[in-house]
């Protein structure tokens, strides 16, 4: 307990103390008053002149090689010109500049305006890609413009062109849901649209970073007041072969169609070409609009990859993978033949075979080889759509092949089940007939076909297709019979070295495989398929793998409208296997001798 | 016998607390609206526990004062090796979603231990061991502190020291020893302590246009901001300065700025007589203390505060150089304001319980 004198000396302190406190405030607030009262007006003009921008640095993106190491995607310097719409005095005024100046017009200026984001404080890109008088002409114009700014800053660019422009796919601009749901996302930033730029997008992309600066009235720069660098995305390396992927260019010339080649050990994919294809520059502005539309509307619809959208009847190149299952499900004899006089009648309906005159004796060998339709037809009646349809699921048709772009579709295998449900109409038994030689309601795709002869080149070991890294998930070994493995694949051998093969003219190459022609239109009675319009013509097919012994590539082809398969897709295959085996064209040569087959029974190969 | 608590301090805590809250709206474009929505929790929790210390006698709060000093001295150990860091501060300790600020609690432990201790020590003059005591009772928590390193924090513990000095009442010579080691020491300070960085930030005081976009940059955005608020100001979420983010850290350091750009100078006196306001009736309950203890609790508290008013407000208005004090109830930030409200909440204690010893 303190004695009430002790606080006497305090007290009188505390007032002292509590005097300068009022002191401080007092002078502050004269502070106060010289501050906003006396020249209130002074820091009034500083405020409105004062002007800060944030400008956003993109971040590069990452670069896109091929397997070896050429460029596919890269960043060229480009001129860009930056608007600050809150600093226009006069807008209209502005966009009359830009559209005399030639850098972009008035609708394309009023939507940028129009989606501008105010919140940000970021100015909007109005002129990509400027020429140096362009440049030259907004510079001399400064003063009489300060909320536009030019800036250098990265193009996205693709040397590679029209050859890989639905591999490489395109950028466009972030949509706005995207922004609103990252904050660090600048709105002007591009995005991949399609193929690896938007598969690979995470990593690819760079981060933006921003640079604020004091601009003085007139639009010169003052100063840097802070900047947090961009920062560059990952290089993407694919396992295309750019090689490959001229030559498949290159072989299918201006017809339309796909050529899908992978290595069948890995699923690696070397060639994924898309004819027509489209130049990707049209693509990667944020403004231009116009050019694009004319390749949306173009009847060749050049902006579909039919490497992975493309569906077609597969045609005779479903039948080894029927084949395979009939062995599996005993319902073959291999040496069994069929007697094949050129049509067959199944439920009350003549099915013919492509051959008028009829294959003769067939076996399972030269069923394959001559491409017999009606050992087939039999064939598929005894398996019934069902059976067929299983193992046609176990190869991989009907669904996709989970490639690492977007976009793929599944194909179709019809069903009774589907026809209900799907097309609403009852199955008829002679449809089961018709899939049996890849016709009617089945639907493949360019890859699902690389991928299921990868599985027969692998002898059993299935892979997924890939352009990027390895997928996780290991291949998986399905569990066929090797012996009936080993026939498939020497009736595919004998396809291209056998006498009769369908794909003979090739025998130079050690090429397996098989060819295919899928109709567009029903034959009608006495008429040649040569003879019809070039839209009407079948679809030609081949698919097959090289070398035969250890197989390190398996090619895909469709070539739209191009008649048979042995014709037209065949010499688009072999010339890819040329140009991956380094082997020069050479004349098909009658005397040749098919190279020795390993089989279980004969594993070196030893003739 | 009980009293109320003083209800004009209360006014006071209120009315800046409601202008805050208005400059965080007008600024959540920039900072974004959750913080505004943190700050008005805070602000309910403060004055809660601004109550509920109100309610313990000042004889417990001696009594603790070791205690908390203990705790308070343990937590900035803490930090310093597990704390969170931001911006290059080793100062928070994050516990789930809330990250506290040790330093912002322990200056309150401190001023209780100093205060306890001086109460205690009788009415004579201090002796030059008193005085040793005093600083060490203090250096304490500052040398963890500026280990964080967090200068401005650190700088509020001054105060609290030279409050107790001169409390504690000290012979002439003894003051006139004290001036010539200051001077010494900010001499030393700034030819060993100080970084380059730093030095800039004192030069720019004197020297407004030295270095416009670096050092000097913040305080030139901050006077132009205050004052193109002019008479009445540009109006709520008007103000060039602030919406379009001129103006750095607008919603802790230089949040007056903002206030008084938006306001004027209607707004900055009103808010400068609400701190007036708030330090009279501390003084008052000091002076109408009939206990030591409660009178200096009062002083020292005070003392934290008005320096932190006046030096936060001298660098808003460019005279003081910038170092990180924040603006006691006003700045966005859950520890300094509940640290303040538990503060106040002493005060008002020493107001509640101030004719106990009668």
């Amino acid at each position: 307990m303190e004695l009430r004198e002790d606080i006497g000396p305090l007290r009188r302190r505390t007032v002292f103390l509590f005097l300068l406190v009022f002191a401080g405030l007092g002078l502050l607030h004269l502070r106060l008053v010289d501050l906003q009262l006396v020249h209130g007006a002074q820091w009034r003009d500083l405020a409105e002149n004062n002007r800060l921008r944030r400008l956003p640095l993109p971040g590069p993106r990452g670069w896109i090689y091929d397997r070896r190491g050429e460029v596919l995607a890269e960043n060229v310097p480009s001129w860009e010109l930056l608007l600050f719409p809150d600093e226009a005095e006069n807008l209209n005024a502005t966009r009359l500049f830009l559209a005399q100046a030639g850098v972009t017009d008035a609708p394309t200026f009023n939507e940028r305006i129009a989606v501008r984001r105010i919140g940000r404080m970021a100015p909007l890109v109005v002129g990509e890609n400027l020429s140096w008088n362009q440049v030259a002409a907004i510079r001399s114009h400064q003063s009489d413009y300060p909320e536009l700014t030019v800036v250098s800053r990265f193009r996205r660019h693709y040397p590679s062109g029209e050859l890989t422009s639905h591999i490489i796919g395109h950028l466009q601009p972030v949509s706005r849901e995207a922004i609103e749901a990252d904050s660090r996302l600048e709105p002007d930033t591009m995005v991949g649209a399609t193929g690896i730029e938007v598969a690979e997008e995470s990593f690819i992309s760079g981060r933006a970073g921003e640079r604020w600066v004091m601009v003085s009235a007139v639009g010169r720069q003052l100063g840097v007041v802070s900047e947090i660098a961009p920062r560059a995305g990952h290089d993407v390396g694919l396992t295309l072969d750019i090689e490959l992927q001229k030559a498949a260019a290159a072989a299918l010339g201006d017809q339309s169609g796909a050529v899908v080649a992978l290595d069948p050990r890995s699923g690696a994919v070397r060639v994924l070409y898309s004819a027509p294809s489209f130049d990707p520059s049209v693509f990667g502005g944020r403004l231009s609009r116009s050019d694009w539309l004319a390749l949306q509307e173009d009847p060749l619809h050049p902006l579909q990859n039919r490497c992975l959208q493309g569906v077609y009847p597969p045609g005779s190149t479903i039948k080894p993978f029927l084949a395979l299952g009939g062995l599996e499900e005993g319902l073959i004899d291999p040496n069994a033949t069929v007697f094949c006089n050129g049509s067959v009648v199944l439920y009350g309906h003549r099915f013919r075979c492509w051959r008028r005159g009829g294959h003769g004796f067939v076996n399972l060998e030269r069923s394959l080889a001559e491409s017999c339709d009606v050992y087939f037809y039999l064939l598929g009646q005894r398996m019934g759509i069902e059976g067929m349809a299983k193992w046609l699921r176990r190869f991989g048709f009907g669904e996709r092949t989970g490639i690492d772009l977007s976009f793929e579709v599944p194909g179709l295998i019809g069903t009774p089940e589907w026809s209900r449900q799907v097309r609403g109409t009852p199955w008829y038994p002679g449809e089961a007939v018709s899939v049996s030689i890849g016709q009617g309601p089945v639907l493949a795709t360019a890859i699902q076909l690389a991928r299921a002869f990868a599985f027969l080149a692998n002898r059993g070991e299935s892979v997924t297709p890939h352009l990027v890294a390895m997928p996780s998930a290991t291949p998986t070994f399905e569990t066929i019979d090797p012996d009936h493995l080993a026939m498939i694949s020497n009736a595919l051998t004998a396809v291209v070295h056998g006498p009769s093969g369908t794909a003979r003219r090739f025998a130079s190459l050690p090429m397996a495989g098989k060819t295919g022609t899928a109709q567009v239109v029903r034959l009608q009675e006495g008429v040649d398929a040569d003879d019809l319009a070039p839209e009407l013509r079948h679809h030609a097919w081949f698919v097959g793998w090289a070398p035969l012994d250890e197989p390190s590539l398996v090619v895909s082809v469709i070539v739209e409208h191009g008649g048979d398969g042995g014709s037209t897709a065949a010499p688009v295959a072999a010339q890819v296997v040329e140009a991956h085996l380094g082997q020069p064209v050479s004349p098909p040569d009658a005397q040749a001798t098919p190279p020795p087959i390993r089989t279980p029974d004969n594993p070196q190969g030893a003739g | 016998m009980e009293q109320r608590i003083d209800p004009w301090l209360m006014l006071a805590v209120v009315g800046i607390l409601g202008a805050s809250l208005t400059t965080l709206h007008t600024v959540s474009r920039v900072v974004g609206s959750n913080l505004l929505l943190r700050q008005l929790l805070w602000g309910l929790v403060g004055i809660l526990v601004l109550w509920l210390m109100s309610l313990v006698r000042l004889d417990i709060y001696e009594r603790l004062a070791p205690v908390f000093y203990g705790f308070g001295l343990m937590t900035l150990v803490v930090v310093l090796f597990a704390g969170a860091a931001r911006g290059g501060n080793k100062a928070w300790i994050a516990i789930g979603p809330v990250t506290i600020q040790p330093s912002e609690f322990a200056r309150l432990a401190t001023i209780l231990l100093a205060a306890a201790w001086l109460a205690h020590r009788g009415g004579r003059n201090l002796r030059v061991s008193d005085v040793l005591i005093a600083a060490a009772i203090v250096a304490a928590p500052v040398l963890l502190i500026v280990l964080e390193p967090d200068l401005g924090v650190g700088l509020t513990y001054l105060p609290v020291l030279a409050a107790v000095l001169v409390l504690g009442g000290l012979p002439r010579w003894v003051w006139i020893m004290l001036v010539l080691l200051t001077v010494l020491g900010l001499h030393a300070t700034w030819q060993y302590v100080l970084k380059p960085y730093q030095k800039d930030r004192v030069l720019t005081v004197f020297e407004p246009e030295r270095d416009p976009f670096g050092a000097g940059y913040q305080v030139r955005q901050s006077k132009i901001a205050v004052g193109s608020g002019g008479t009445g100001g540009q109006g709520l979420g008007r103000g060039s300065q602030s919406q379009l983010r001129f103006l750095p850290a607008q919603h802790t350091d230089f949040a007056f700025a903002v206030w008084a750009e938006a306001t004027g100078f209607v707004g900055g006196t009103v808010l400068l007589l609400a701190y007036a306001l708030l330090l009279s009736r501390i003084g008052m309950v000091a002076l109408t203390s009939d206990s030591r203890h409660g009178l200096i609790l009062a002083v020292l508290i005070g003392a934290w505060l008005v320096f932190q008013v006046l030096v936060n407000l001298g660098m808003v208005l460019g005279w003081l150089p910038t170092t990180g004090v924040t603006l006691p109830l006003f700045s966005y930030g859950g520890s300094s304001l509940i640290s303040t409200c538990a503060a106040l909440g002493v005060v008002q204690s020493v107001w509640r319980h101030r004719l106990v010893n009668q």
